[in-house]
This record gives structure tokens, C-alpha cells and sequence, in this order.
């Protein structure tokens, strides 16, 4: 799946200057217990790239991070920096800083003596300490704030100083654990754009931990899904959103419908409603178990029966919900199936909830993913 | 006005069980023992008057087995504080940060075991512990590595013991919550900001436990140098401490002017100590503070 990356294929050029922000890991496993938290991951980060480790709380997303800044270890498998092995290294060896998930700021320092932290402990002359400093907090728009104490601070404020204190030491990699979950939506949305423009400006490469998928999708030159410890799917926002490896990544990206059933000759899925054109391939034979799934935003509402369109299946209207920027309808299908559409609002009357209405999508916005929990007797 | 005194008064009153207990069980048996001190004895069998108030009582304290017992007892409750610190910084921080925290409960359960028993009773347990024919110099005799019984009974190294035994949970509580408190991330900021296992200790886990080892130093060091229970079990007469003489002149001297004098004394000299202990405390803070002071200058604008 990675590919046909929209960016320069740069992997395997360990040797060269520019790649002195790459990560590669190699078959890397932990275990906590018996259970495995991250369970064979092979992963190439390019320098200077900003890369996504996104999927659900107890993925293994977090895990993996903290094993590149070095709090623990690998039970197997091999993590590289820069093209040498990092494994064994203590975390203050590692020329990786992280921006933490409480920020984890100092409570007995100011602002400007948690950002001088690191510089400190490399004992760099005291001018040039303060002039990095103030570098540092005027990039991140804080400079006001620096004889403040940090617990006097905003969370977002709390954020650009946690980010300062970490770029200040210009570390090749730069390590993020979900930085804004304790955000709000506005000021996350201003942070994505601000981070997106630093990470560009700084060039360093930038691991970002996230469960919120429109975070990464904002972000991110490429996105590694992740779940039970294992990588479903690496590529850009665009490949992933557009081409979901599976039905899990599918799902997680966007707001999905899955509608099970079996398929057919020629890309026909057959479900209880009726028989559906896709255009999308799959190399399961006729007759296995499969999910046709079909994005909210690609389903169209029509109050009366379409005559052109393929795929047409008709419903009552459920809740109707008003989001904004978006309609959002709940139907239910004849065989009891609920499906999700997405419309922008138009000036026409809303149907209301209870109305007959047509549900109707294109054959190249369905995809076919096997079946992994197939209902039996359906 | 009316509505502030009111709600002055229900203050007053809702506090009421506090105020009224420290005033007649500190403030008032303080304020006598105070005013006691400048009494004196007028005869054999009575044990106070005030008729005539003077400062002889202090001066008549300040006699040469006084002011030794008294360097006595501050060496052993410094020692004691200091011993207790030593052992109890690695066990909190050991019980606060590796273990793990579902027997975290149990283990600050067992650091309290000690307060089940009587503090008379544990003291006196450690008699038999270090008596000459006692198990512990029976088994260290037989072992080879003593010659003959063990001869720390009646000594001040017992009591130093025995203060330090009786004394460390008062020690490892405070510390334990203002390690636990301070959280494993802030360490590891540290170390991901490159300071080594030493640096994040000394400028990260024990500036945040400040307020732990302060609590921890007081509660033990206050009560140690009043001390009289574990000085009479284990010390002897060679282990004396200044709460035994003030004791005794309570309870066997009946020289009540006597005894409230010396206890001013001890009170005065405790209070003295823990300011100068404040002190170098801020002292090393403003010199910590100093040295890692960040000077921005301010953009000419």
C-alpha cells in the first residue's frame, strides 16, 4: 500500500546526510503479561517526515512510542535511528525528544526553566542557553510567558511550552503522545495547522500518537493504522481514506455503513435488500461471506424512487440530525438494516423522520472486505 | 456589617469542637507550664507557688548535667532524624515508583504494623531483643561473629536504635505521598530531556518530595527530642534524654517551677532548630533556583 506514496520514495538510503531523521523498526514485539502490546511491527519512518500512529486506545500506538524514546524495551525486534540500533539505549542517550500527554511540565520551575531543561543537562554556556530559550518560546508564541509558573498556565499554553521544551534540544525525532486530547475542538483544530507549519519549518521528523482519525488526517504525510498491537494500513490520508486495506481501517476512517452479505459474478454483492454493483475488487471467491461498505457522504437521500442509479434500496427515515456543515440521516432498510447518510443542507424540505424514502450510491463508492465475523443462518 | 458578624458567628460556632479542644488542651496547659516556670518551689511538700516570679528557675536548669543531657538528646534526635531520612528516601521512593501499585496498600498497611502495639510495649520488646542473653546474641555468638553477648543494652547507641524503630513510619508516610503524588512522567520528562538517573533525582524527584522530607523531618524530630519512653526502657543511665529530667521533676523531684522551666527551655530550642533548618532549606532553594535562573532579554521594542 505505500507504494504508490505521493512522496519521493527516500527508504533505504540509511547512509545518506539528509536521512538523519529516519526510524526503522524491525519486527518489534512487546508483551505485558502473557498478552502482546504491540505484536511484530515493521515500520520505516522517513526523515523529516510527519508520520501517524493512529488506531483505537489500546492499539499498542503508545506503546511503540515509548519504546522509540527508550522507557522500555523491546521483547524483539530491533529499533533504529538514524541507521544505528537504539535498543539498550537509555532514554536520555537517545537524540529523540517527546512531547507528553499531560505535558508533564515541571511544576517547580517557570516556563522559561522547563524549556531550558534539556540544555542544561548538556551544559551549554549560559548565554546561549537564554538566547535558545527565548528563540524557542518566541517560536511557539510564549515568549510573554517566561518567568510565568506553569501551573498558572492554559492547557493549550501548557502544550506550546512542552513543544519549546522538546524542539529547543533539536532532536532528530520528535515524539508526540497525543498531545491535544485535552484540548478543546477550536483551539485543537488552531494546534493541528500551527504544529503542521513548525514540523515543515523545523524539518525534523515528527511520530504523532493519536486515536482521532481527523487529527491525523489533518497532519500527516502518511498515517500507519493500527489495532491489537499489529499495522493494518501505511499511507497517506488520501490512499487510506480512499483505498482502506480493511474493514477495520475502513471503518475507523470516516463514518462507515457495512452491509453484510455474499458475493456474486462481477462485483454484485448479495445481501437481504437486494443485490448491489460495486466496482471495487476482492480476491475472495463467489459465494464468501463479505461486507459491502459504503461511506456516509457517498450514500444520497431521495424522497422519490430514482430510476438511473444501480444501487437503490429503499427505507424509512429515522433521526435527522443537523451537524452544521452536514445532514446526517438514519434509515432503516426493509430487512431492518441501519444505515447513515451524509448530506450537505439544501433548500429543499428535510424529509422527516418516519417518510418513505430511496437511499441510493455509486458502484465505485462501495467496497468489498471479507467477512471476519460472518453471521451464521443470515 | 450584621451579615458579616453573623456569618462570623456560625463560623465560630461550627469550629467550635477545634478552637475549644486546642485552647483547653494546648493553649492553656502551655500557657501554665509558661507560667510556672517563673515560680519556684517554696517547700518540701508543696510542688509549685508563684507567690514571687523570678527567672532563677532557668538559671537554676542551666546546670552542667542539663545542658549535657540536653547536646545528648539533640544529638541522638539529629542522628535519629538523619538515619531515618537515609533509610526512609529509597523505601518510599522504592514504594512509590517500583512497586506495583496494587500492593502499594498492603505495604503502607505493614509500615504501620508498629502502631498496633503500645509504643511502651515494642520499646520494651527491643530489651529482649538486645538483652546479653537475649536470641539475638545467643545466635550471633554462635554463628562466630561475636566472642562474647552483645553489650548495646542500656547504652545510647539502644536508644538510637530504638528511636529510629519507633520513629521511621513517621518518616515514610509523609514521603511515600509527595513521591506518589509527583507521578512517574515528570521523570521521565527528565530523562527524555537528557539528564542521567542522578540529575532527575536531584532536580526533579527530591525538590518535588521538598515538602515530604520537611513534613517527614518535623514529625519525627519534634517528638523525638520530648522523648522520655524510649531513653528510660533502653538507655539507662547512660542514655539519658532531656523528656526524662523534665519528667522527673514532675513526677519524683515534685519540683513543678523546676520542670516547667526546663520544658520552656526544650520547647524554646526546638522551635529555634526547626527555624534554622527552615532556613538552610530556603537557602539551598534560592541557590538551586539561582543556578538554573534563565536571563531573557527583554526585546528593545
Amino acid at each position: 500500500m505505500t507504494q504508490n506514496s505521493t512522496l519521493s520514495p527516500i527508504v533505504g538510503n540509511d547512509s545518506l546526510s539528509h536521512d538523519s531523521g529516519s526510524v526503522q523498526i524491525r519486527g518489534v514485539v512487546k508483551r505485558y503479561g502473557t498478552s502482546p502490546a504491540v505484536a511484530g511491527i515493521d515500520l520505516q519512518v522517513r526523515s523529516g517526515e510527519f508520520l501517524s500512529l493512529l488506531g483505537p486506545s489500546g492499539c499498542g500506538k503508545t506503546t511503540l512510542l515509548r519504546m522509540i524514546a527508550g522507557f522500555e524495551e523491546p521483547d524483539e525486534g530491533d529499533i533504529l535511528l538514524a541507521g544505528s540500533s537504539v535498543v539498550g539505549v537509555a532514554p536520555n542517550k537517545r537524540p529523540v525528544n517527546t512531547v507528553f500527554q499531560a505535558y508533564a511540565l515541571f511544576p517547580h520551575m517557570t516556563v522559561a526553566e522547563n524549556v531550558a531543561y534539556g540544555l542544561r543537562q548538556k551544559r551549554t554556556p549560559k548565554a546561549e542557553i537564554a538566547a535558545r530559550v527565548s528563540e524557542a518560546l518566541e517560536l511557539v508564541q510564549m515568549s510573554s510567558f517566561a518567568t510565568r509558573n506553569p501551573r498558572m498556565l492554559s492547557g493549550g499554553q501548557q502544550q506550546r511550552v512542552a513543544l519549546a521544551r522538546a524542539i529547543i534540544n533539536r532532536p532528530k525525532v520528535l515524539l508526540l503522545d497525543e498531545p491535544m486530547s485535552a484540548l478543546d475542538r477550536k483551539l485543537r483544530e488552531e494546534m493541528q495547522l500551527e504544529l503542521k507549519v513548525l514540523q515543515r519549518q523545523l524539518g525534523i521528523t515528527f511520530i504523532f500518537v493519536t486515536h482521532d482519525q481527523a487529527e491525523a488526517m489533518s497532519m500527516s504525510d502518511r498515517i500507519v493504522v493500527m489495532l491489537d498491537g499489529k499495522i493494518q494500513q501505511v499511507g497517506t490520508a488520501e490512499e487510506i481514506y480512499t483505498n482502506p486495506a480493511t474493514s477495520f481501517v475502513a471503518g475507523f476512517i470516516g463514518k462507515q455503513n457495512f452491509i453484510s452479505g455474499t458475493l456474486g459474478a462481477n462485483g454484485r454483492v448479495e445481501t437481504q435488500d437486494g443485490t448491489f454493483v460495486c466496482a471495487g475488487k476482492s480476491e475472495a471467491a463467489a459465494g464468501a461471506p463479505v461486507l459491502a461498505a459504503i461511506r456516509a457522504e457517498s450514500i444520497h437521500v431521495h424522497t422519490q424512487e430514482p430510476t438511473i442509479e444501480p444501487n437503490v434500496v429503499a427505507g424509512t427515515m429515522g433521526v435527522v440530525s443537523f451537524l452544521g456543515d452536514v445532514i446526517q440521516y438514519q434509515i432503516t432498510t426493509g430487512s431492518g438494516q441501519e444505515l447513515l447518510a451524509r448530506m450537505t443542507p439544501t433548500h429543499g424540505v428535510l424529509p422527516a423522520a418516519g417518510e418513505k424514502v430511496w437511499l441510493s450510491w455509486a458502484p465505485e463508492h462501495a467496497q468489498i472486505f471479507p467477512n471476519p465475523a460472518p453471521r451464521t443462518g443470515a | 456589617m450584621r451579615k458579616f458578624s453573623r456569618r462570623g458567628a456560625s463560623v465560630a460556632a461550627l469550629s467550635f469542637p477545634t478552637w475549644a479542644y486546642l485552647v483547653f488542651f494546648f493553649i492553656i496547659p502551655v500557657g501554665l507550664v509558661l507560667w510556672y516556670s517563673f515560680g519556684y518551689k517554696p517547700d518540701l511538700f508543696t510542688a509549685h507557688s508563684n507567690s514571687t516570679l523570678s527567672f532563677d528557675r532557668y538559671v537554676e536548669a542551666m546546670d552542667p548535667t542539663f545542658l549535657s543531657t540536653f547536646i545528648n538528646t539533640l544529638q541522638i534526635a539529629g542522628l535519629g532524624t538523619l538515619i531515618c531520612l537515609l533509610v526512609g528516601i529509597p523505601f518510599a521512593y522504592w514504594m512509590a515508583v517500583k512497586v506495583p501499585s496494587k500492593w502499594r496498600g498492603l505495604l503502607v498497611a505493614l509500615v504501620l504494623v508498629p502502631f498496633w502495639t503500645n509504643f511502651l510495649v515494642r520499646t520494651l520488646g527491643w530489651q529482649i531483643v538486645l538483652a546479653p542473653e537475649g536470641f539475638v546474641s545467643d545466635a550471633l555468638q554462635n554463628l562466630g561473629i561475636l566472642n562474647g553477648p552483645i553489650e548495646i543494652l542500656y547504652t545510647r547507641a539502644a536508644v538510637q536504635l530504638g528511636v529510629v524503630y519507633n520513629y521511621l513510619p513517621l518518616m515514610i508516610l509523609p514521603l511515600f505521598v509527595s513521591l506518589d503524588r509527583a507521578g512517574v512522567s515528570l521523570r521521565e520528562a527528565s530523562r527524555d530531556l537528557g539528564a542521567n538517573r542522578w540529575r532527575t533525582m536531584f532536580e526533579v524527584t527530591l525538590p518535588l518530595a521538598a515538602p515530604g522530607i520537611i513534613s517527614g523531618a518535623l514529625l519525627v524530630f519534634i517528638p523525638l527530642m520530648g522523648d522520655y519512653i524510649t531513653a528510660s526502657v533502653l538507655g539507662g543511665a547512660q542514655g539519658n534524654m532531656v523528656g526524662q529530667l523534665v519528667a522527673n521533676q514532675f513526677n519524683s523531684a515534685q519540683n513543678w517551677a523546676l520542670g516547667s522551666a526546663m520544658a520552656v527551655m526544650l520547647m524554646v530550642f526546638i522551635l529555634l532548630t526547626v527555624v534554622i533548618v527552615g532556613a538552610i532549606y530556603l537557602i539551598i532553594r534560592a541557590i538551586l533556583r539561582f543556578n538554573r535562573r534563565v536571563l531573557i532579554e527583554e526585546p528593545a521594542s
